[in-house]
């Protein structure tokens, strides 16, 4: 591969937030597939990341620990029903736009249980019994610990949607899922998230999920658009090229 | 349970897979190695003791929550920790719409702002040592690719909106940026080599005297 199909000469402004969001979507997708240019990027977030120790170095109140494990312990505090909060949302959200119709999802529910959300999190590429599979999604420059994944039936034609992290939208802009091929993105859906940042969807593309290589999600004007024109917030490699 | 000694002995990633067990004392070990450089970060971006203590306590409680969506194989833990304090800083001030047109923010001061008693002895001589060599390589910069890069990490400006402050080229605002992240790599690698050939030469003085 030459210079030129590589970002090379984007990933320093890449690394410290410094592209428009067009750039940075150009970016993002060349990543997916391009470890030379994955590495690079890593080196340059290194950079920005050392970046931290140029300030004058202040120490934080001796308070602020006590203060920070407080705030934990009201953050574990125990939630009226056994299933955490964060796990009814992606359950509430989840069923009715796949169905408990789908046997590879109650399966997938069953094996993973209350701990779905984190351990699905630590999958590098999950596949259900029956085929079903689970691929999570990584927050670029854009949305740093946002996360999500992507499950996909084992014949590609269902496929589904969760993220967390992901603040709601004002009124006027909303969240779309790209799937892309061969350079191409596809519209896969449109949604929004709700005050705890979680959301989800059905995604609908013509043909099966099985023929896209990549999914990236990007703010866009309510409704969607014909073509990303937001920043990207969450992007994954769903089958190798 | 684990004593406050056993995390101590964890590197970061594994403390942070011990957060993802919601062992506590995994993140009091993980505050008690970076809250002095989110806190100082913080600081310098929204320039407000209060805020900053605010976006401190919001980057652990966020690691304490999210956790399981860290990837090592992206970032290392301090370099993902300072991603989220730098960027929720900066959402901070852009809420508020209070980025200043200049920075404060002196990237040649290295006085130290407050009292260091409760941090590891080794730790502290480490981070000096760190800052030193990110001083010495910032300093190598012209002043105004380093005046570029203030704007992109403080303010989180991205570079056409640098180029409209800054009233430059769209092209020369890139290449500054460009040119100062480049340098910066090039030069803080220089800086570490000379610094392991340093305690490398160390160890061979020690060496030879021991033996004699």
């Amino acid at each position: 591969m030459s210079d030129e199909a590589h970002v090379l000469d984007l990933l320093p402004a890449y690394a410290i937030g410094g592209l428009d969001a067009n750039e940075a979507r150009l970016v993002e997708e060349h990543l997916l597939s391009c470890w030379i240019c994955r590495a690079e990027l890593a080196s340059f977030q290194d950079v920005v990341g050392q970046l931290s120790l140029a300030v004058p170095a202040a120490v934080p109140p001796a308070d602020l620990k006590d203060r920070l494990l407080q705030r934990v312990q009201t953050a574990r505090s125990p939630q009226p029903i056994s299933v955490p909060h964060s796990e009814r949302s992606w359950l509430e959200r989840l069923l009715p736009v796949w169905g408990l119709a789908s046997f590879a999802l109650i399966i997938l529910l069953g094996v993973f249980n209350l701990s779905l959300w984190q351990r699905l999190n630590h999958l590098e590429f999950f596949t259900a019994p029956g085929g079903m599979r689970a691929v999570p999604l990584s927050s670029p420059e854009a949305a740093p610990g946002a996360s999500g994944f992507v499950l996909i039936s084992a014949d590609g034609d269902e496929g589904a949607l969760v993220v967390d992290g992901l603040p709601p939208l004002g009124e006027s802009q909303q969240y779309q899922v790209w799937l892309l091929r061969d350079g191409q993105r596809t519209s896969g859906a449109v949604f929004s998230t709700d005050e705890n940042s979680y959301g989800g969807t059905r995604i609908k593309v013509s043909g099966s999920l099985l023929e896209y290589s990549g999914v990236s999600i990007t703010v866009e004007p309510f409704g969607g658009s014909s073509q990303p024109t937001g920043t990207n917030v969450l992007g994954g490699l769903l089958f190798n090229p | 349970m684990k004593s406050s000694t056993e995390y101590a002995h964890y590197d970061d990633e594994k403390l942070i897979s011990l957060i993802v067990q919601m062992q506590e004392g995994a993140l009091t070990q993980l505050y008690e190695r970076y809250s002095r450089v989110i806190f100082s970060l913080a600081l310098a971006i929204v320039n407000d003791q209060a805020t900053a203590e605010e976006v401190t306590l919001d980057v652990f409680l966020r690691v304490w929550q999210k956790a399981a969506s860290y990837r090592a194989e992206q970032a290392k833990v301090s370099t993902w920790l300072t991603h989220i304090a730098r960027h929720h800083a900066i959402d901070v001030l852009r809420r508020r719409a209070a980025r200043p047109d200049q920075y404060a923010v002196n990237l040649d001061d290295t006085t130290f702002n407050g009292e260091f008693s409760e941090q590891d002895p080794q730790e502290f001589a480490e981070l000096s040592m760190m800052r030193e060599r990110v001083h010495a390589a910032l300093a190598k910069l012209p002043k105004d690719q380093k005046q570029t890069l203030v704007l992109a990490y403080f303010g989180g400006y991205t570079q056409h909106q640098i180029a409209e402050k800054l009233k430059q080229p769209i092209g020369t605002v890139k290449t500054r940026l460009r040119l100062a992240l480049q340098k910066l790599r090039e030069f803080l690698r220089e800086e570490q080599e000379i610094e392991d050939k340093s305690v490398e030469a160390a160890s061979a003085y020690n060496i030879t005297k021991e033996e004699r």
